[in-house]
């Protein structure tokens, strides 16, 4: 150990899979990539010091999800832009696509475009900007069917903020376990565990189809000790955040919790793996 | 590619810090070494009001702390937010710090209650501690209350330090019962320019880029990294305040312990920059040495 960090051979009998990696995440850059790609190199150290294998981000498409027309107009006429990351890092970078939730024909379209007939595993359900409503949104269960039909993995952002929600947008871990529980033989991920964890836990404990991701708050301790027993690790998937976040916040919340290195091994890649699974099996 | 945050400070850095914080070509962040020396600025000992935490029995968080390699930890008082005996709360800091020799009590002060003063000098008076934490949003008052300028006034006289803590939680994950904000910091610039021979340090500030200009107006206000947070966190506050203004700390219980450490591996900062904050910018800080003010 240097620093309280693993050495580099435990970390990669850890096998990690980020699920959570977030460059640019807002905006690709004007030309559609080179903000995302410069922030990604700029993860790189952190990425290469925790060992990571694999690290998924979330893409946008040309379907809304961004407050800028001229470069939703662009990913449209040009969607190989959408490509370039995972050209340039082919052996190490994952995808999924940020879905509008305001516009589903749009999206449906994506889905047949990007999972199906695509290379992306799965779709993130933003909680700000215009692609963002409430998980609770009646045409949400169309996504939700045709993402099924087609095995990809759903991460859903959600937050429990003390005060009350910013937006009405947002989705907490409560709205997250009643949609979820509407399609029990679809896997769910309750992103950043809703923030305040102690509730985002107990609120998705009784949907086994929740699966609670790691990252975006604050290296508070106790967090994976009170996951993994109240929701075991196989339903724990980690996420860096990065570069917005550290790897140091991120990955000290599993690698220094007192839990067993199994559950480790789990909530670090084993299970990211687990499900994504099932979309590569149909490609 | 290759990326090295050593460009990006190298690029910012003024000429006489840049040589202190950039790494030389050779010298690789993971091969970068913990100083023998490691003074943890943030901790605090007893239990958070909210929840039991994994380390938050005093034999524990030692043993967690020199498993990590931290040799002196500056400890206050989780009872300091909430309870009002706040003699009772400093006496037990203190007689558990005499215990552990690598704890240097700092006591817990709430300048809203009644003879204040009195807790004051018997930290510092009697006591001889170093310093003194206070936490303002828990207690009810700001920085530009005439209580803060003369705490710091009575603190400064008695020659001890003053650490603010800008909050102990994230905001949106207080307990709805019991919510503190944030302190604001501007008035602090006012206060350090009246007393010139005063030393502060903010505690638990997760800085944006506003904040980073505001502390970097403040003269002689030093940070802690506890919440510095972002890849390249730590790099862009050093750029903006300067090295020699940045000190190590994890708030731990209540953060990972391991959380903060990694931090400054993941930088990329050079061993000469790992150095001032881990180890020399406290030590200069408690002596009394005041830093340089970089903007």
């Amino acid at each position: 150990m240097n620093f309280g960090l693993p050495s580099a051979e435990t970390l990669q009998q850890y096998r990690i899979w980020d699920s959570y990696f977030t460059p640019s995440f807002s905006h690709p850059g004007p030309d559609g990539s080179r903000g995302l790609i410069d922030d990604i190199q700029r993860s790189m150290p952190a990425v290469q010091l925790g060992q990571f294998e694999k690290l998924c981000y979330f893409a946008h498409v040309g379907i809304g999800t961004t407050t800028d027309p001229t470069l939703e107009q662009l990913l449209q006429a040009k969607p190989e832009l959408v490509l370039k990351p995972l050209q340039h890092w082919p052996n190490k970078l994952l995808g999924m696509i940020q879905l509008n939730l305001n516009n589903i024909a749009a999206s449906m379209t994506a889905l047949d475009r990007w999972l199906q007939d695509g290379p992306m595993l799965g779709v993130y359900f933003p909680g700000s900007g215009p692609g963002a409503a409430n998980c609770m949104t009646p045409n949400v269960s169309k996504l939700v069917d045709r993402v099924s039909e087609l095995g990809g993995v759903i991460m859903q952002h959600t937050w429990l903020k003390t005060g009350g929600k910013r937006s009405p947008q947002e989705s907490t871990p409560s709205e997250l376990a009643t949609l979820a529980s509407r399609h029990p033989h679809q896997h769910f991920i309750c992103a950043h565990a809703g923030g305040e964890w102690e509730q985002g836990i107990r609120a998705v404990r009784e949907t086994p189809n929740v699966l609670i991701e790691t990252s975006g708050f604050d290296a508070t301790a106790g967090f994976i000790e009170m996951a993994t027993r109240e929701l075991g690790s196989k339903r724990i998937v980690f996420g860096s955040h990065l570069p917005s976040r550290s790897l140091g916040t991120e990955i000290s919340k599993v690698t220094s919790a007192s839990i067993s290195e199994k559950d480790k091994k789990d909530i670090l890649g084993r299970n990211y793996r687990k499900l994504l699974n099932v979309i590569q099996s149909y490609k | 590619m290759a990326f090295h945050r050593r460009d990006l400070i190298h690029g910012v850095m003024t000429a006489g810090a840049a040589s202190v914080v950039a790494a030389s070509p050779a010298e690789k962040p993971a091969t970068v070494s913990m100083p023998t020396k490691v003074v943890d600025t943030n901790v605090s000992l007893f239990q958070w009001p909210f929840r039991r935490i994994p380390l938050d029995e005093i034999n524990a968080l030692c043993s967690k702390l020199r498993q990590i390699g931290i040799t002196e930890a500056w400890a206050s008082s989780f009872e300091g937010l909430l309870h009002r005996d706040i003699r009772g709360v400093n006496t037990r800091l203190l007689n558990a710090c005499q215990a552990k020799p690598e704890l240097v009590p700092v006591g817990a002060i709430n300048p809203t209650l009644p003879d204040w003063k009195h807790d004051i000098n018997l930290c510092l008076g009697r006591s001889k501690m170093p310093g003194i934490r206070i936490f303002p949003g828990y207690h009810g008052y700001q920085l530009s209350d005439k209580v803060f300028s003369e705490l710091l006034a009575t603190a400064t006289e008695l020659g001890g330090f003053v650490q603010i803590a800008f909050t102990l939680e994230d905001t949106r994950t207080q307990s709805h019962s019991v919510t503190a904000p944030n302190t604001d910091p501007r008035p602090l610039k006012h206060w350090m320019q009246q007393i010139p021979e005063a030393k502060v340090q903010i505690l638990n500030c997760r800085p944006s880029t506003s904040d980073k200009q505001i502390f970097a107006s403040i003269p002689r206000v030093v940070l802690d990294t506890s919440r510095v947070d972002g890849t390249d966190g730590l790099v862009t506050l050093v750029n903006a305040i300067g090295v020699d203004r940045v000190l190590y700390g994890s708030h731990a219980p209540f953060l990972i312990p391991e959380a903060a450490c990694i931090r400054i591996l993941e930088s990329g900062i050079s061993a000469a920059a790992v150095n001032a904050v881990m180890t020399e910018n406290a030590d200069k800080f408690r002596k009394s040495e005041v830093p340089s003010q970089k903007n």
